[in-house]
């Protein structure tokens, strides 16, 4: 998973499949970035990830928590096909989400 | 009517859940069916094992059983059946946001994928003897057709 860092933008780029089983891993490396960092801002980029279902809805809110907490801001983007319906279903009120 | 199956039973532990998608894709594969479906049903899918193995257990390792089927070539059923606890309160488990276990990041979004992705979702569960969810989606989009 690549991540890049830069004046307080912690930027991560998600892959492959997110399900039940990917997202402890996943879930323990972001968190190890974010309390590395303590970024203003964190950006989950979805576009090379593959497969994503309700588990990747879960890890996305759990980090939106997080970084709340942490006082910063979090944005998603480039979900893609069914990845962009599911978070749409999902009804995260995210203001973060970002389509393009 | 012609129908062809293929039947999976397997260990309930996450880890054998990437291999259920990629069996029940690839099988679904001979059909001639557009990405967008088969990424739908794979969803739904994911989403169905997914609480079979987390909650109908208690993370006991027992059994999991997904059978799919193609209809005449353009239906998809698709049954995922375990032997667990049952669920009590079906109206409340398809409640969207409900999670059973709100300490564990789920989103508890699982019966609303399924049922927005899928044209019929059928719940069939019996406290202590166990669920059978029933997924079933008609083909409309085609790969060879251009639209």
């Amino acid at each position: 998973m690549k991540y890049r860092y830069q004046n307080g933008k912690l930027t991560i780029y998600l892959e492959e499949e997110i399900d039940i089983n990917s997202c402890r891993t996943i879930r323990g490396v972001i968190d190890g970035y974010i309390m590395k960092y303590q970024p203003y801002e964190l950006v989950l980029d979805l576009s090379e990830v593959k497969f994503m279902d309700s588990s990747g809805i879960g890890l996305i809110l759990g980090r939106y928590n997080l970084i709340k907490l942490l006082d910063a801001k979090m944005t998603v983007v480039n979900p893609k096909g069914n990845i962009k319906r599911l978070i749409e279903l999902s009804n995260m009120n995210l203001e973060c989400v970002q389509y393009e | 009517m012609s129908k062809n199956y293929i039947k999976i039973e397997c260990k309930s532990v996450i880890e054998n859940i990437p291999a259920i998608r990629v069996c029940v894709s690839t099988f679904l594969a001979t059909l001639d069916i557009h990405i967008d479906e088969l990424m739908d049903i794979k969803t739904a899918l994911s989403e169905a094992v997914t609480n079979a193995i987390e909650h109908a257990y208690d993370n006991s390792e027992e059994q999991v059983i997904v059978e799919a089927s193609i209809i005449e070539d353009k239906k998809i059923v698709i049954k995922v059946i375990d032997y667990g606890k049952g669920i009590e309160d079906i109206a409340l488990a398809m409640t969207p946001a409900y999670t059973s276990k709100p300490e564990s990041e789920h989103a508890g979004m699982g019966f609303t994928i399924m049922e927005s992705f899928m044209d019929e979702v059928i719940i069939d569960s019996v406290v202590d003897e166990g669920t059978t969810i029933t997924l079933t989606k008609t083909i409309r989009k085609r790969k060879s057709n251009k639209k």
